[in-house]
């Protein structure tokens, strides 16, 4: 049941991706969903339902939490570019380059792998190796407060997958 | 009146967009390893392209169009975001392949 739900789903959301790609043309619609249903097939055995499910939470939790995911993101991805561009565009060209290693509370799976893909889109921090639970950063610049920025952000992570919160309050601020 | 102040706007924010884009080649020529250089590449140009699909938004023709060009946008920073975590394994790798076991940091 949960299969065939995961297959719709997946089928969905390729035919809507088709069609933008198309621009909305019809006569290639029934060749589209042909394809987005195989593609979604094929998908199930490659990635079966549940590889980066972590756990079922509460639907709207989760919407509130991809939300507030989302605004974290686009903000800071904004900081970045405009942050790196004006170190860019100062003469004496203020970089202090350096690299830091972090241990993640993300559980394994999508939360961490997308945990390193964001932080190399926000400011200061590029993700060079993700081992296990370690998560090892280039920094831009070392006086930037990396750490608390990555804990905010893993938070936020938490809170989109329905995840309890990591229990740490010392280090939080 | 109104579509002269949108077209004033989308001029402004595709001059903004491509400005951003040549500071980020400029990363390419100021910072000095391929580490820093990376962060220019990714960050500054996702927000150039960034400010490019805003500007074209109000003029396609429908909306599967604009849902084509967000759809770029997203596809674009996937793929900067892991092509850059993959050439800084890459460089990291390297470096301590030469370094010959010495400490992690260079």
């Amino acid at each position: 049941m949960q299969t065939i739900k995961t297959a719709l789903l997946r089928t969905l959301s390729l035919f809507i991706v088709w069609w933008a790609l198309t621009e909305g043309d019809s006569s290639g619609a029934v060749f589209g969903a042909v394809v987005s249903l195989l593609v979604a097939l094929v998908s199930i055995r490659l990635f079966p339902p549940g590889t980066y499910a972590v756990r079922p939470g509460s639907y709207r939790l989760r919407i509130l939490g991809v939300l507030s995911f989302t605004g974290h993101f686009v903000g800071n991805s904004v900081i970045a570019g405009v942050d790196v561009a004006r170190r860019l565009l100062l003469p004496r060209l203020p970089v202090d380059p350096g690299s830091l290693t972090l241990t993640t509370r993300l559980p394994e799976g999508s939360p961490r792998w997308l945990l390193a893909n964001a932080l190399s889109l926000m400011p200061g921090t590029l993700s060079v190796n993700l081992i296990d639970d370690q998560l090892e950063l280039h920094c831009l610049d070392q006086r930037m407060p990396v750490t608390a920025f990555v804990r905010q952000t893993e938070a936020r992570i938490a809170a989109m997958y329905g995840i309890t919160p990591p229990d740490d309050s010392g280090a939080q601020s | 009146m109104i579509e002269f102040t949108i077209q004033l706007v989308q001029v402004l924010l595709l001059i903004t967009g491509c400005l951003f884009f040549a500071i980020g080649t400029l990363g390419l020529f100021r910072f000095r390893d391929t580490l820093s250089r990376i962060h220019a590449l990714t960050k500054v140009d996702n927000l150039g392209l960034g400010f490019l699909v805003i500007a074209l938004l109000p003029q396609v023709a429908s909306p599967t169009v604009g849902l084509k060009v967000l759809l770029i946008w997203m596809v674009a920073l996937a793929a900067s975001a892991t092509s850059a975590h993959l050439v800084a394994r890459a460089v990291v790798s390297e470096q301590r392949g030469t370094e010959g076991g010495e400490g992690p940091d260079a």
